[in-house]
């Protein structure tokens, strides 16, 4: 029952959205070959099915390495750059070139580095996720708790101590954050390097485009949008799970004294 | 129990902070203090007046900019234990592992320091909760194991900023008590920073209180109470008399 | 200060309205390329700027440059440029799914689409070029279909067609791709590489390209200037082909990645493609019925449309 209310407030806009789209395209409002009918999306993923689920499966290995060295790199790199203000200032702008290039401009260039295969979609997904796994740590393990920092400075912590006993895990919620929008990034990365390198969903929309087929374009990239959903939930779920303990519910936290 | 405690001497002690560019402003201006061992001191005072700050350097989180602090005797990292105004737990670790933290940082053993950590808690009435986390605690019983956590290196310099401040009266009260009995006990020096004119005359054997500006003491006053305090004492008029002294000189 | 800002703001856009106000009046009609400004947009670009032609029949074009993707059949479908520049097989299957383009002016009258290899592999025919190595394709068009129908792909392996950038090819002996045959080869050969091309249209599949295409609705509501608009460009070619220079200088100032000379060679490689004893009888950009059913024929047989549609449909000769 549960489960239920928790799906029906997003299902619901969702049923009538398609309704509508569905009804306009049937009644010539919008023109199938711009906009293609929801029934028609379903069917093509229907009629395709081998092929799309291959070129998910093919996206999700691509996007899912990325997101992982993503993951590692940025967490290791924010925490460098937070061991000094120094090292800080010298790097953190290299860090954000990675937010702002526009990931469809160097793709070729990644081509022509790492040649044509799932290696480039990889890079290309981890170029577009890295800098909110960085930037969201480093934020997180700066804004420790002064009190708490004091705390270890009184009774005599090493800085490895206070990084891995403190700001490390006091992080944590933030970090999650940052992995949270990576997810997405990482799927997105994935599809615009397949565009340039070849293979999974990135490689079935461009020849689906090619080829004016509106209804598999419209297939792939609901795929695509569903692989990066499970991505972000699966880190939600691991999100809550850890943090678990730190956020207990309202009830329990009313105890008597 | 004399001996348990540390004695702290205060000469000229000058704290600086940046105001406009030319113009620093001296938060403490030449202090003189002298504490003795085992004293339970309240520093009472208007809010900007320095007392944190005073308190900050004598727990050495915080350098002079002129005068010295000297303690008698001398001591290791194991000397003082700070309580902060909120109690500032760890939130991923249980309330053994919180009270445990000091003696963790140091490099004590894990089953010596589950040992000092669990007898801390007694002394503060939590056991039971011992496998809980700090987001299924009270307020007061998150201070509670802030309070194990400052004992648990059995510290002969105890210093707290306001800790009661955030707390429900009822739970202020029980707190008071308790933390004065943990005093009588073991016999450390504390030196306890509050607003509350009425806490700082219940639980302490003297008083200071700090000017506005400049951190001057306006007042030290060597309470004229009974030894044993209970919650009795609120009523008494005794109480009251202390602290219309302490509220004049506050005021003036 | 924020009083001097705003009125600051106010002078600069306050013209900018006006100016944009009389614009609105007069009814702008787009033409969306589908492609950088190059060699091959010449006579659109010289029915602009050079012959007046367009002027004098009332006609205020917007040339809309494109690049990789740009979706001209759709726009053109949509409504949001009146005219476009599309490849003939892209119009038949646009047709078959409901979107109603109509071929006008065909500049290109054989399709400039190859592949081109490594000259020192010594390739003799297409189909050596799928024996081995690496094939850069638009897995979609139908002449890629058409190849892999032909020769299978199972000796290769095909990667995405990099847009006309040739770094791999350079760099990569076993690495053909598809190319204009009057763009990448020249490049190529500057850079030092011999290359062979292979013309996609010796395979049989050779669709009109660089087509001007309108909306059925629009050549049915504006006959009279769709029929300008032709005559325009007609002569407008007519000028670019006598004189290329002054042309390809405008065109190198919007699209600086192509340099002069290879502007002008590749203004001199294209003529072939554009005029032939055909245009020369029946005039530049004419096109043909039975062209138009083989093209449509070949593109069922590859499964793009699933039925024949009406030949005459395609375009209008105006």
């Amino acid at each position: 029952m549960k489960t239920l209310r928790a799906i029906l407030p997003p299902l619901i806009p969702f049923v009538a959205i398609t309704a509508t789209m569905e009804f306009l395209v049937r009644e010539g409002f919008i023109r199938s070959y711009l906009l293609p009918a929801p029934s028609a999306v379903f069917l093509a993923i229907w009629e395709n099915w081998g092929e799309l689920a291959q070129a998910m499966l093919k996206t999700s290995a691509s996007a899912l390495a990325g997101f992982v060295l993503s993951t590692f790199t940025g967490i290791a790199a924010a925490v460098l750059l937070s061991s000094s203000r120094w090292v800080q200032k010298a790097f953190y702008p290299y860090a954000v070139f990675f937010q702002t290039v526009p990931v469809i401009a160097i793709a070729p260039l990644l081509v022509i580095w790492f040649g044509y295969g799932m290696q480039t979609v990889i890079a290309s997904a981890f170029v577009v996720s890295i800098f909110p796994v960085i930037a969201n740590t480093l934020t997180g393990i700066l804004s420790t708790d002064p009190a708490l920092r004091d705390l270890f400075r009184l009774y005599g912590a090493t800085p490895a101590m206070t990084l891995f006993k403190l700001r490390f895990p006091a992080a944590l919620p933030q970090i999650f954050t940052g992995l949270r929008v990576a997810a997405g990034l990482a799927v997105i990365g994935a599809i615009v390097g397949e565009f340039i390198g070849g293979g999974g969903l990135g490689s079935v929309v461009d020849v689906a485009r090619t080829q004016q087929r509106v209804d598999k374009v419209f297939a792939a990239v609901l795929l695509a949008s569903l692989l990066g959903l499970a991505l972000f939930g699966s880190i939600n779920l691991i999100s809550r799970i850890t943090l678990r303990r730190w956020h207990a519910s309202e009830q329990t936290s009313q105890q008597a004294q | 129990m004399a001996g348990a405690g540390v004695a702290l001497r205060l000469e000229g002690v000058r704290r600086v902070f940046d105001g406009t560019l030319n113009n620093p402003v001296a938060v403490i201006a030449g202090m003189d203090l002298r504490i003795e061992a085992g004293e339970f001191l309240a520093v009472l005072g208007p809010s900007g007046c320095g007392k944190s700050t005073l308190l900050r350097m004598i727990a050495r989180l915080d350098q002079p900019d002129g005068g010295s602090i000297v303690r008698e005797p001398e001591g290791g990292r194991a000397q003082t234990a700070f309580v902060f105004q909120d109690a500032h737990l760890l939130p991923w670790r249980n309330v053994l592992d919180n009270a445990a933290l000091p003696l963790e940082l140091m490099g004590v053993a894990r089953a010596e320091r589950r040992e000092a950590a669990l007898a801390a808690l007694g002394q503060v009435n939590l056991l039971e909760a011992v496998d809980r986390y700090p987001a299924q605690l009270s307020g007061g019983m998150r201070m509670r194991v802030s309070l194990a956590r400052a004992l648990v290196t059995e510290p002969r310099l105890l210093l707290l900023d306001e800790p009661f401040a955030a707390l429900d009266e009822i739970t202020r009260f029980h707190l008071d008590v308790q933390l004065r009995q943990l005093w009588r006990s073991r016999g450390m020096t504390v030196i306890f920073v509050t607003h509350s004119i009425s806490e700082a005359a219940f639980l302490a054997n003297r008083a200071v209180v700090m000017s506005r500006r400049g951190g001057a003491i306006k007042l030290d006053r060597t309470m004229e109470l009974p030894e044993q305090r209970t919650n009795e004492l609120r009523a008494d008029p005794r109480l009251g008399q202390e602290m219309k002294l302490l509220l004049g000189a506050i005021e003036e | 200060m924020l009083r001097r800002a705003f009125l600051k703001t106010a002078l600069k856009t306050g013209p900018a309205l006006g100016l944009l106000a009389a614009c609105g009046k007069s009814a702008k009609i787009r033409l969306a390329l589908d492609w950088k400004p190059e060699p091959e947009f010449g006579g659109f670009y010289a029915a602009r700027f050079e012959s007046n032609g367009v002027d004098q029949r009332g006609l205020d074009v917007e040339i809309l440059p494109g690049g990789a993707g740009t979706p001209t059949v759709q726009m053109v479908g949509a409504g949001s440029a009146e005219f476009g520049i599309v490849a003939g097989d892209e119009l038949v299957v646009a047709r078959s799914k409901g979107n109603n383009v109509v071929a006008l002016f065909a500049v290109y009258q054989d399709s400039p689409l190859g592949i081109m290899a490594h000259a020192s592999r010594n390739l003799s025919s297409i189909g050596d070029v799928f024996k081995a190595g690496t094939v850069a394709l638009q897995k979609g068009l139908p002449f890629a279909a058409l190849l892999e129908k032909k020769y299978g792909f199972s000796h290769v392996r095909v990667v995405p067609s990099p847009n006309g950038d040739i770094t791999a090819f350079l760099n990569d002996e076993m690495f053909a791709q598809q190319c204009y045959i009057t763009s990448e080869p020249l490049t190529a050969r500057k850079k030092g590489v011999a290359v062979k091309t292979f013309p996609v249209s010796d395979t049989g599949f050779n669709p009109y390209s660089t087509v001007l295409a309108t909306s059925d609705e629009t050549l049915h509501k504006n006959p009279d200037m769709v029929k300008s608009m032709v005559a325009a460009v007609r002569e407008g070619w007519r000028a670019y082909l006598d004189d290329p220079k002054p042309t390809n200088e405008k065109m190198h100032q919007m699209n600086p990645s192509m340099d002069a000379d290879t502007f002008a060679e590749v203004a001199e490689v294209q003529k072939p493609f554009i005029e032939s004893d055909e245009t020369g009888k029946n005039g530049l950009g004419t096109m043909t019925k039975a062209r138009w059913e083989t093209l449509i024929a070949q593109l069922k047989d590859l499964g793009y449309i699933p039925a024949a549609i009406p030949a005459e449909e395609c375009f209008r000769e105006l």
